[in-house]
């Protein structure tokens, strides 16, 4: 592939690295700020503070118009004056400040980095659990997420098809890559999160809850049949990837699918891709709410004659617990529920090997690439 | 048929203890080892509070053969300082049961001088050794004794007596007897140490088998007060011990000899001049109240007689009969029998009704008891039932088993006399604690004289927390007229007091390095076993201890809650030390500035806040 040479595709990529310095200085701007803040308290004698929005079950509310899972108004004080919370105080003050050179030098690192980071700067974590829950507290803080501070998770998903990105982060600024070139895919990590989205040839966006159907779809080259770019999500959708579901769908105008197993869970794992989860509900552009879910559904167990097994107890609590949620209480998303109870079993996307390795990507996609256009 | 003759014995104290050694503590070689070692531990502590000497006591254990393995022979001897006992009273005080000098009625650690005749017995039974006892009541010359028991005859006999020349006065008394030092050692270590705590004003100095000194020398200069001995409480009295104080308040009439006859002359001061009958009686009249018993009651005859000494001479008295009045003497002169009218409007005839009948109730309830006074005496004659005047010595068997229950229920008597009792004081106590357990807080109470059955008691009680104190607590130090009591706790009423107190509510938790001092004093000290190591649950005394406790537990409550604020100020003080520069240090880079900010004043502020209340903590403790 050629770099970009003309006039035109240069300007395009100035606006780009523009928007990408926009984007970091506005953090930069807004960590300076809650600093600032803090150094007048303490010049001024004062024990510093700030309000954190309250994560608790009682302050996550559905919000009909996002679409999506978001805080209420309820925020509780963290002061340094409370010893109580002084230590938790001082490890967001750190973590701000880390947070703060990584943008600054454009450098990733990832949860457990964060955690030993820390101990450089006698800035103890007991666990990773508490480090990841004090990077929970800046996202609320700031409504940011954690990855626009240059901090990704380690759980890492995969992305193939005809999609030309431009790399923004340090050392590959302006380099250019389509993601069609390794029959692998690529894994989406923090320099795909961050790249510019340059050109596309495809039209939908799969994705797809399992790694070996992944390959499967690499293989009957279901990106030049269908025009698509596939994901795999590894399970629940990592934010990254939700991330970059989302630009996909809003930079690109790809429309986007969710192909999961048959079961509650997999369900849900194209609900979050949708409308995000009530974990991240602090945080806004992490939904698809245009996003569809095309299967395997409940139904389709009877209509294929899939080859099922028993739901678990677990899995049966999961649907009355899922019954409850307000976004299943019409659609597709309440009827095939409801079916999934009914049945008591579940199917899972191999299921369909039993017509054959290539029935999945013969039959069956096609068949709900079509249904989709209509849902 | 021939019946089998039962064969009936009086047996002497002496035997009764040999078979029944048990009750006093003389069980096996251990445990008899530390009774032995206490009994006169105790007679020496107890010799010289009596005399207000402070005490130095030494007491020594070797082993006869240290190679030998435990039980085996060991010499026990205790030395003090004493008044000593004069050398007449030795063989009898040692080698007799149940002789002794301690049997009024006051606090001692003692009653009657028993347990030191058993650990000698128990000596002699398993070592058939003498005791040796040497006294010196003057500092010069000192006798030494050696003593064995009789046991069946309860006598001693003396195989030597000796004298010498000494610069000191005091007691030693060595016995041999079979213990077990190697189990009993704990114990009799931890009784000295006990011991000291509740007697700081006494030196006592421990060299064991393993020559090993422990000293533990007086920290408190002053003896506290002794008690005083008193007379009986009416709740805490019984048919038998009236009785023998009715058999007291009667007088035999006097025999009217040459001897009488002179002192009488004498206390009249008309022993020169020989007078008529008639002068005589004017001079008694005059002199009547400084006149003894005896004098009155020759008297008060000679009134009715009309004799002079001369004529009084030549009788002898040979029946008052006060009912009909009369009084019968013999006339040597006529060698006839002879009577004459008493006039019961005579105080004469009181005199000697008194005399035979004994003394109307409200006069002996009034003399021989504390706590009745006059008007309450015939209160009391109503109440149970009897008429005021009536004589002591005309009571029936069942109207002095009516009087001893009237007696025990009647409510309207003040509570008993404490003077008998000697507590150690709450301030010698204090600095025991202070003393022993350099504690980080302490307090003290001594709870007012009570009583239970007629039986005075006051109780004492010290708490002490951190310092030297050890974990696990609390730990309780049990004293009864200051003995430590070192066996059987679990069934002891102080530990039933503790153990049901909530110490949660007093924010005491966990294994707290906390101790308990508890010291119960009266005159009788209700134990439950003849061993003297734990104390029955008398309500009285259990509510006694419980108002201690609380009141110590609620002043606790408040060093630990000060204690409790201070700590977290000081916590929180270096939580801010450890926190804040960090704060200051990250938040300067982040808002881009070259100088950290001015965090010294938040601080600076607190650490004042901190210190205040280290210091209000403090001040507590050394309350």
């Amino acid at each position: 592939m050629k770099l970009a040479t003309t006039k035109k595709e240069q300007t395009k990529i100035k606006e780009r690295s523009k928007k990408a310095d926009e984007k970091q200085k506005n953090i930069l701007e807004m960590l300076k700020s809650h600093g600032a803040k803090i150094y007048d308290d303490l010049d001024n004698g004062q024990f510093p503070k700030f309000s954190i929005p309250s994560r608790s079950v009682s302050n996550i509310v559905f919000d009909k118009k996002l679409r999506q899972y978001i805080l209420g108004t309820n925020a509780a004080v963290r002061s340094s004056r409370n010893s109580a919370q002084l230590r938790s105080f001082t490890q967001l003050m750190w973590l701000a400040f880390f947070a703060n050179r990584l943008t600054q030098e454009r450098k990733s690192s990832t949860l457990r980095d964060i955690y030993y980071s820390s101990q450089a700067f006698a800035i103890e974590f007991e666990d990773q659990s508490e480090s990841d829950n004090i990077i929970v507290d800046l996202e609320a803080i700031t409504s940011k997420p954690r990855e626009d501070f240059h901090i990704f998770p380690e759980e890492r998903s995969s992305i193939f098809g005809d999609l030309t990105i431009e790399y923004t982060i340090p050392g590959y600024e302006g380099k250019k890559m389509n993601l069609s070139n390794h029959p692998d895919g690529y894994s989406i990590g923090p320099s795909l999160t961050t790249a510019e989205l340059v050109d596309t040839s495809a039209e939908i966006v799969i994705a797809i809850e399992k790694g070996g159907l992944f390959t499967r779809f690499v293989e009957e080259q279901v990106d030049k049949k269908f025009k698509s770019i596939i994901i795999n999500t590894g399970g629940q959708a990592p934010r990254s990837t939700r991330t970059l579901l989302k630009r996909l769908h809003e930079e690109m105008n790809l429309p986007v699918i969710v192909l999961t197993d048959g079961d509650v869970y997999g369900e849900h794992i194209a609900m979050v891709i949708k409308s995000g989860s009530a974990n991240a509900a602090h945080l806004r552009d992490l939904t698809v709410p245009d996003a569809k879910w095309v299967g395997v559904w409940a139904t389709d167990i009877e209509k294929y004659k899939l080859p099922t097994i028993p739901m678990t107890e677990s899995d049966i609590k999961r649907c009355y617990d899922l019954q409850k949620d307000p976004r299943y209480q019409d659609g597709v998303w309440k009827k095939e529920l409801d079916v999934f109870l009914r049945l008591k079993r579940k199917a899972e996307l191999e299921a369909f090997s039993k017509y054959g390795l290539t029935n999945i990507t013969d039959k069956y996609l096609p068949q709900k690439l079509e249904l989709a256009k209509s849902l | 048929m021939s019946s089998i003759k039962e064969q009936f014995n009086q047996i002497s104290p002496s035997e009764f203890f040999y078979s029944n050694r048990d009750l006093a503590g003389f069980s096996n070689p251990t445990r008899s080892l530390y009774t032995a070692v206490r009994e006169f531990v105790e007679n020496a502590l107890d010799a010289c509070d009596q005399k207000g000497i402070l005490p130095d006591v030494h007491l020594i254990i070797t082993a006869v053969d240290p190679d030998k393995p435990d039980p085996k022979p060991y010499i026990l001897t205790v030395k003090d300082n004493g008044p000593g006992i004069d050398a007449e009273h030795i063989p009898l005080a040692f080698g007799t049961v149940l002789y002794g000098s301690k049997f009024g009625l006051k606090q001692a650690r003692g009653m009657f001088g028993l347990g030191a005749t058993m650990a000698i017995l128990y000596g002699q039974i398993t070592t058939n050794k003498p005791v040796t006892v040497k006294s010196s009541v003057d500092g010069v010359t000192q006798d030494v004794f050696e003593l064995l028991l009789d046991i069946q005859k309860n006598k001693p006999i003396i195989v030597k007596h000796t004298t010498k020349e000494v610069s000191k006065k005091g007691l030693s008394v060595s016995i041999c007897l079979e213990g077990d030092y190697s189990k009993a050692g704990t114990k009799i270590r931890d009784y000295v140490y006990e011991t000291s705590l509740i007697t700081p004003y006494a030196s006592i100095t421990f060299d064991d088998p393993k020559e090993q000194r422990f000293s533990h020398p007086r920290f408190v200069k002053e003896i506290p007060p002794p008690p005083t001995i008193i007379r009986p409480h009416p709740h805490g009295i019984d048919v038998e011990r009236i009785r023998r104080m009715i058999v007291e308040s009667q007088f035999e009439i006097p025999i009217i000899d040459d001897a009488m006859i002179e002192k009488v002359r004498k206390d009249l001061g008309l022993s020169v001049k020989n007078l008529s009958f008639t002068v005589i009686m004017e001079k008694a009249k005059k002199k009547w109240k400084t006149l003894p018993r005896q004098v009155r009651v020759v008297i008060s005859l000679m009134s009715f007689l009309k004799m002079d000494f001369e004529k009084l001479n030549k009788i002898r008295i040979e029946d008052i009969d006060i009912p009909n009045k009369k009084l019968y003497y013999w006339d040597f002169g006529d060698s006839q029998s002879k009577s004459v009218d008493m006039d019961p409007e005579s105080q004469y005839y009181k005199q000697l009704t008194n005399t035979v009948q004994g003394e109307p109730l409200t006069t002996f309830l009034t003399k021989r008891f504390q706590r009745i006074g006059p008007t309450t005496a015939v209160k009391f004659a109503e109440y149970a039932g009897f008429k005021p005047e009536k004589r002591m010595g005309t009571l029936s068997n069942q109207e002095l088993v009516n009087l001893s229950d009237a007696l025990q229920k009647f409510e309207d008597f003040m509570a008993p006399d404490s003077t008998c009792l000697a507590p150690l004081g709450a301030d010698p106590l204090e600095k025991g604690i202070k003393k022993f357990f350099n504690p980080d807080f302490s307090a003290v109470v001594q709870r007012p004289a009570s009583a239970y059955s007629g039986f005075p008691f006051i109780v004492e009680m010290g708490i002490a927390y951190g310092g030297d104190i050890k974990s696990g607590g609390p730990h309780v130090y049990r004293y009864a007229n200051r003995i430590p009591l070192l066996y059987d706790e679990g069934s002891d009423v102080v530990l039933k007091v503790v153990n049901e107190t909530d110490w949660g509510r007093y924010k005491v938790k966990g294994e707290p390095p906390f101790i308990i001092v508890s010291h119960i004093c009266s005159t009788r000290i209700p134990y439950k076993t003849a061993g003297k190591e734990n104390v029955a649950d008398r309500p009285e005394i259990e509510r006694e201890l419980r108002l201690a406790l609380q009141l110590l537990s609620r002043k606790l409550a408040a060093y630990m809650s000060k204690r409790g604020q201070a700590d977290m100020a000081k916590k929180r003080s270096n939580l801010y030390a450890k926190y804040i520069p960090l704060i200051a240090e990250f938040c300067t880079e982040l808002a881009g500035k070259k100088k950290e900010p001015n965090y010294k004043k938040i601080l600076e502020k607190n650490v004042i806040e901190s210190k205040q209340t280290v210091e209000e903590e403090n001040e507590i403790g050394n309350n």
